[in-house]
């Protein structure tokens, strides 16, 4: 293995660590502010470091450091299984953050002939791995709820088990469609077919070209990572917390950001299985690779114009009310961020200036189509979990006996016919 | 008999309905339409920013913490008669009396004191009194202290608040 490639391993791995763990604290927090929008209320906007409040992100540092600093509490009724008890959060979380590995965020790059992948764990067969590793989350659900000793937790754990045999069944064969019409089980290949366009004008992304599968596909990953419209396993109305009523302190906190992770998870594997992962729409790497001028230049231009529009948004809400006397020092802050944005957005225009018209150098510039298609895919990643909270704070919850009509009498004939006319097409196409 | 008979018309369950996914496409553009509202201009948002921004819909008939009031000379209007003691539902006003020897009048509260914490704010107390010395119209809704008896107002404490909406005396003993 040469140098470039052991740093590229490096800077995938850690970019995809950094993005699942991360996002936790930034999902925790649009969770909170997206809902409080919702519901016409501000959210939390209070706690600050240095008067830097970020919009309230550092709100969720402040619980994480609430959960850890809480008193390690085990319920005394728990005899037998205690390790069990205390592993079960743990195997959700981890079982999510591996899943999340497999998940391509750039384009493969050619550096001096040696084609490295961006991807935090280089394999060639991502679908499988998720699907393997996907599926062992729920374990951790099961198992913590039973071995809690509670009636509640138990419920909660055979609700999750009975949801997980409905909705695993359609998922594994939307996913299968989606093998078919792709003919791989490489996501980055998954990625590099949806670059073309369909019917002419359309970008050729799973969702047009197999509509049906991806719906099928996000109901399912909607039901694997416990979210509304799916949380039969905690619902609070009827069974308290649900398979965690037992657990305290870091324990519950595992698995609270288990979910986060499990949906950040979710996203990306929608994303990169129906809209389109990395790429840009119509635009394969390669067009952009010989267009890269024109293709700087219309970066050149959108920049300043997006970091503008941020900026004024920024100054518009980053303040308080007329009528009020102090604003806690969120005018200090809005200068600072103006600052920091505009000389961020100088600095991007001269590398751009620089690789556009006096570098001629192809590494140089496939690195930098790997950087904007890394940001394309974190755009996309926080635009699907940004609909993954809003359908949250829309929908009202299934009752637990309608997740499995749905998953057995609608999603999985659904599906197989859809596998069934997926492979007459393909079958035919070849012919 | 079958005018009385009023037949209403089922919604007819169509394939729509049954999609479910219409359905959902409507209710997120409601959650939308406000998200982004509220996102645009969250200083439109209604909510009080309270400890910077202070209630101003506090009505006269609202029921604050309470205080005692003063007669024209500036002594208690109490005459320690037991009354509000004797209606609290929750039995939170502890009186001593002594007897009043300046001839104002004949008896006067020695101490009065009043547990906050066991306070329902319920008004009995005011509406029992019938020399209008005790009223709940400070406007004070929000009480802090670090030790619990910080909450147990004293005599001194409850003559020392302020009426916001009427005169300061006492209307039935002047």
């Amino acid at each position: 293995m040469s140098s470039s490639a052991i740093t590229v391993v490096i800077i995938s791995f850690t970019l995809g660590t950094l993005l699942a763990l991360l996002t936790i604290p930034i999902l925790v927090w649009m969770e909170r502010r997206v809902a409080s929008l919702i519901q016409d209320r501000i959210g939390p906007n209070r706690t600050n470091i240095f008067g830097f409040r970020l919009g309230g992100i550092v709100q969720s540092f402040a619980d994480v450091v609430k959960l850890l600093l809480k008193e390690e509490y085990y319920p005394a009724h728990i005899t037998t299984g205690r390790w069990l008890f205390m592993f079960a959060p743990i195997i959700t979380f981890v079982a999510a953050l591996l899943a999340f590995m497999a998940i391509p965020f750039a384009d493969t790059l050619n550096i001096n002939g040696e084609m490295l992948r961006v991807q935090p764990l280089p394999i060639d067969f991502g679908v499988f791995w998720y699907m393997a590793i996907g599926a062992v989350g729920v374990l951790g659900v099961i198992f913590g709820g039973w071995m809690s000793h509670n009636k509640y937790a138990l419920l909660g754990a055979a609700r999750a088990g009975s949801m997980v045999i409905s909705y695993e069944l359609p998922l594994g064969l939307s996913i299968l469609s989606f093998i078919i019409t792709y003919n791989t089980v490489d996501f980055n290949v998954m990625v590099h077919f949806q670059t073309g366009t369909a019917l002419g004008f359309l970008p050729a992304w799973g969702i047009f070209i197999q509509p049906l599968a991806s719906i099928i596909l996000i109901i399912a990953l909607f039901a694997e990572t416990n979210r509304n419209p799916f949380t039969v396993a905690e619902g609070e109305s009827e069974i308290v917390a649900g398979y965690m009523t037992e657990h305290t302190a870091m324990k519950f906190a595992m698995y609270f950001m288990g979910e986060y992770v499990a949906m950040n998870t979710a996203s990306a594997v929608i994303i990169t299985m129906v809209f389109g992962g990395y790429q840009l729409p119509y635009f394969a790497t390669e067009d952009l690779l010989t267009h890269f001028s024109t293709f700087a230049v219309i970066i050149m231009i959108v920049l300043p114009l997006f970091i503008y529009g941020f900026i004024k948004w920024m100054q518009k809400n980053n303040r308080v009310k007329e009528t009020l006397s102090s604003d806690g020092g969120r005018a200090f802050e809005t200068r600072f961020f103006t600052i920091a944005f505009i000389v961020m957005g100088v600095v991007l225009e001269f590398i751009l200036l620089y690789l556009a018209f006096i570098s001629q150098s192809d590494l140089e510039r496939s690195i930098y189509i790997a950087v904007v298609q890394v940001a394309i895919f974190v755009m996309k990643l926080m635009l699907f979990n940004l609909f993954f909270i809003i359908i949250r704070w829309t929908l009202p919850r299934f009752r637990y006996d309608q997740v499995q009509t749905l998953g057995w009498k609608y999603l999985l004939p659904l599906s197989l016919v859809n596998i069934f006319i997926t492979a007459i097409v393909v079958v035919g196409a070849s012919l | 008999m079958s005018q009385n008979i009023k037949v209403t018309k089922r919604p007819t369950y169509t394939l729509k309905h049954a999609l479910y996914l219409p359905a959902i496409a409507a209710g997120v553009k409601v959650t939308f339409k406000h998200f982004f509202k509220n996102i645009s201009d969250i200083n439109a948002v209604a909510t009080l920013r309270y400890p910077e921004e202070q209630p101003t819909d506090i009505t006269q008939r609202y029921r604050g913490l309470h205080r005692l009031t003063h007669r024209q000379d500036g002594s208690v209007a109490c005459v320690a008669c037991f009354m509000c003691a004797t209606a609290c539902p929750s039995n939170c006003i502890f009186i001593e009396a002594e007897e009043r020897d300046d001839g104002v009048d004949e008896k006067r509260p020695k101490s009065f004191f009043l547990d906050t914490l066991e306070c329902v704010f319920c008004g009995y107390c005011v509406e029992a009194c019938p020399c209008d010395a005790i009223r709940m119209d400070t406007g004070i809704f929000s009480l802090t202290g670090n030790k619990r008896e910080d909450f147990v107002m004293d005599k001194e404490q409850l003559l020392s608040h302020k009426g916001v909406f009427s005169e300061e005396l006492s209307r039935a003993r002047f």
